[in-house]
């Protein structure tokens, strides 16, 4: 009797093909489980590449510290990361924990999405966090007097200084500008020009009319009482200053250099590390970006000075990532289990060791003042021009309304039609602000409660 | 007979049983949510919390109080009056000349086949690279004849032709149809053609696009949903629908009514105001089609 083989071969081809399939769709789970018998906390987050390695690094050190909880984290890429976060909790199949841009917080919170973090806190918790907390990175999490996001990462902007371009210019980079009219002056002689008259290197420029507007004393807000704070003299100058700059070195030239401008975001090739941007505007996070691919750049980091008269010195707005529970999570109190670890609520020197990995801001002063990020801070010192602006009162959360996503397009609207000289800037506050207080009344008509 | 009607019911159903996956499917995934966002569309909806009754509100808005609608809506329309006659033009120009038999003819066929079946994610991120203003292949072939190309995404009108320009790029598909539609052409009547003395311009006009002309009026009612539709390469490109709001289509505004925004009754009556704009302009191409599409037979 002859035994065909290649029918068996295919058996159990098959076989293999099945049992695979079944163990990959019905455990549910596609990240293997390294502590299989203890509850797990499914954490969503959007860092990749050299990012989600530094979070793999703190979840491990979670899941090693403790025996009950195994949080198992996965990354949500793109911008699609809202939609399968809200898809998530209407499938009753959520994350217990995610890490989402602080815009969409108020929103979530407001129709019902998220866990409030009060009821997961002890009282002395609560009490701790709300004491301990940077005032304005607490802020950006509270919705009508609740806590509904924690930071683990925030972001707060300034400028980073190429000293070798400044000091071949002539500059010395140790006395820089004090005022953004002296700075403003000094970024034109940095600029650079090819023989067909195209920019080749950008002395400065500045952008971001929302975070920039505190600067000068101003800033896009909502007040508790309804009273709108958008079409004000101080957004208005700081608009106009960010075009009229953008007009002496033409607005055509501008928007070309940029768009040529290979300017990934966490990767080894930022045009400030390339040489193309003398003085930029950028996040905290570049810091030890520069210490890790480029340390060999000598660099400084500064506040954005303010302008001369009537200016609010280190104004910012804090933004970034917030960690949220959703309200039909199934392992809330693993989720804040594993928050209070990373942002050091109950151990802020070993929690400062975790926002060293990613060169992220501190949720408070106990962790910057704290001796392993102060050790740290000696080896980046640039990092402390961030955490003198998170210090400054000029340092704001943006307004607490649930359509705040709405008024920040709104806000990045009115700069883009401005700085590519659709309509002037007067114009263009006017339109941002008449838009908004429509889309108010639309909302009170349709029975939200602002 | 008895017998012979239960033989037939067995035959109808087990004819069902093997369409009901798709049945259950279509009932489930497609009739029903049509269904409920028609309601959803009178109501505010966030989709957590139940849905609060509001008439005729978002309707009402949208016609009425909404700028942005209108904006996008005359991006789309726009959109659609370019590309779609631009998609057949060329669709039908390809089609024919990948209809000559030469050597090597099915290779050519592949390659202008290939990048309609390229992931629209890919191709739009490609197409980032390729228009940018200083590094990009565009403007460097530009300048070869000494022309200063414009800063292409970054600048309006210029980004939302490059929307136009990129949706050339899956011309292939249509292209595909075409060539079909160029094979079933009878040869006779372009002998009968030739014996009358008719030169190649002619053939094409009296013989060629007439007996094409259902499968052209097929990719015209299909371009104009699919251009009412347009997203994907919008959203990578700008998800706000900059600069200067030339790129805000009207199904991004839809999205961000209803995914960034969490508006999901304002967004169900977008799209059902979406729904009738492409119902009443599909309903008036087919009422053309009697005079200029041309049926065998």
């Amino acid at each position: 009797m002859t035994i065909d083989t290649s029918r068996w071969k295919r058996l159990l081809l098959w076989t293999a093909a099945l049992v695979l399939t079944v163990v990959v769709f019905a455990n549910g789970y596609s990240t293997p489980r390294q502590y299989p018998q203890r509850k797990v906390v499914r954490f969503w987050h959007r860092w990749q590449g050299d990012w989600e390695k530094q979070v793999k690094k703190i979840v491990d050190a979670f899941n090693q510290s403790q025996a009950e909880y195994e949080v198992v984290p996965v990354s949500i890429p793109g911008d699609g990361a809202d939609a399968k976060f809200i898809l998530g909790v209407i499938g009753g199949d959520p994350p217990d924990l995610m890490s989402m841009g602080s815009g969409a917080v108020p929103n979530l919170a407001a129709n019902g999405f998220l866990a409030s973090l009060d009821d997961l806190m002890t009282p002395d918790e609560k009490t701790r966090f709300l004491k301990d907390s940077y005032p304005s990175i607490r802020d950006v999490g509270m919705y009508k007097g609740k806590c509904y996001g924690v930071t683990i990462g925030a972001d707060l902007m300034a400028l980073y200084v190429n000293c070798k371009q400044l000091r071949e210019a002539g500059f010395d980079p140790d006395h820089f500008p004090q005022t953004l009219e002296e700075l403003e002056d000094m970024g034109m002689k940095l600029n650079q020009w090819d023989a067909n008259h195209n920019l080749t290197r950008l002395g400065f420029l500045m952008s971001d009319l929302g975070y920039v507007s505190h600067s000068f004393g101003g800033g896009f807000n909502v007040k508790d009482d309804g009273t709108l704070e958008l079409n004000t003299p101080q957004n208005l100058r700081a608009l106009t200053t960010i075009v009229d700059y953008r007009k002496k070195v033409g607005l055509d030239n501008v928007l070309r250099f940029q768009a040529g401008l290979n300017n990934i975001e966490g990767a080894a090739s930022w045009s400030f590390m390339r040489g193309d941007l003398t003085v930029t505007y950028d996040g905290q996070w570049r810091v030890e970006e520069l210490r890790k691919f480029k340390p060999d750049l000598e660099y400084r980091v500064y506040p954005l000075p303010a302008p001369k008269d009537g200016g609010t010195p280190r104004g910012g707005q804090v933004g970034g990532n917030y960690m949220i529970v959703p309200v039909s999570a199934k392992q809330k109190s693993g989720a804040w289990e594993f928050l209070k670890f990373w942002t050091g609520l109950d151990n802020p020197d070993r929690a400062a060791t975790f926002y060293n990995m990613g060169g992220w801001l501190p949720y408070s002063p106990s962790v910057a003042n704290s001796p392993t990020f102060q050790k740290w801070l000696k080896g980046d010192p640039q990092f402390q021009a961030f955490l003198d602006i998170l210090a400054s009162p000029n340092c704001k959360a943006p307004p607490p309304i649930a359509n705040y996503q709405f008024l920040a397009d709104l806000i990045g609207r009115a700069e883009d039609q401005a700085t590519q000289g659709a309509i002037s800037p007067k114009q263009a506050l006017e339109e941002l602000e008449s838009k908004f207080k429509e889309e108010r009344a639309k909302r009170r008509e349709l029975g939200y409660d602002e | 007979m008895p017998g012979v009607s239960r033989i037939q019911a067995k035959r109808y159903a087990v004819g069902y049983l093997f369409i009901s996956p798709w049945i259950v499917g279509f009932l489930a995934f497609t009739l029903w949510p049509f269904l409920q966002s028609v309601y959803l569309s009178f109501t505010r909806y966030n989709i957590v919390s139940p849905a609060k009754w509001v008439g005729v509100a978002n309707y009402r808005m949208l016609l009425t109080q909404d700028e942005l609608f209108w904006k996008t809506a005359w991006v789309t329309i726009k959109f659609a009056a370019i590309s779609v006659p631009l998609a057949i033009v060329i669709g039908v120009a390809l089609a024919m000349l990948l209809n000559i038999d030469i050597k090597g003819i099915t290779v050519f066929r592949t390659l202008f086949y290939l990048p309609s079946i390229v992931p629209t994610v890919a191709s739009s991120v490609l197409f980032i690279w390729l228009l940018n203003p200083n590094i990009g292949l565009f403007n460097k072939l530009l300048a070869t004849v000494g022309i200063h190309g414009p800063a292409w995404l970054k600048t309006a009108p210029w980004a939302f032709y490059s929307l136009v320009l990129m949706s050339l790029w899956g011309v292939g598909g249509s292209m595909v149809i075409y060539l079909a539609g160029l094979k079933d052409i009878p040869t006779p009547l372009y002998e009968a053609a030739t014996i009358d003395g008719a030169n190649s311009f002619r053939k094409m006009r009296h013989i060629t696009l007439p007996m094409m002309t259902p499968v052209i009026f097929f990719n015209l009612v299909m371009g104009i949903i699919g251009s009412f539709q347009y997203f994907t390469q919008a959203f990578v490109i700008s998800p706000t629908g900059g600069p200067q709001d030339s790129t805000y289509f009207y199904s991004l505004y839809l999205y961000n009514r209803a995914w960034k925004y969490l508006d999901m009754g304002y967004a169900s009556a977008m799209a059902w105001m979406l729904f009738l704009i492409i119902i009443v302009l599909t309903t008036a191409v087919f009422r053309t089609q009697k005079r200029w599409v041309h049926y065998e037979g």
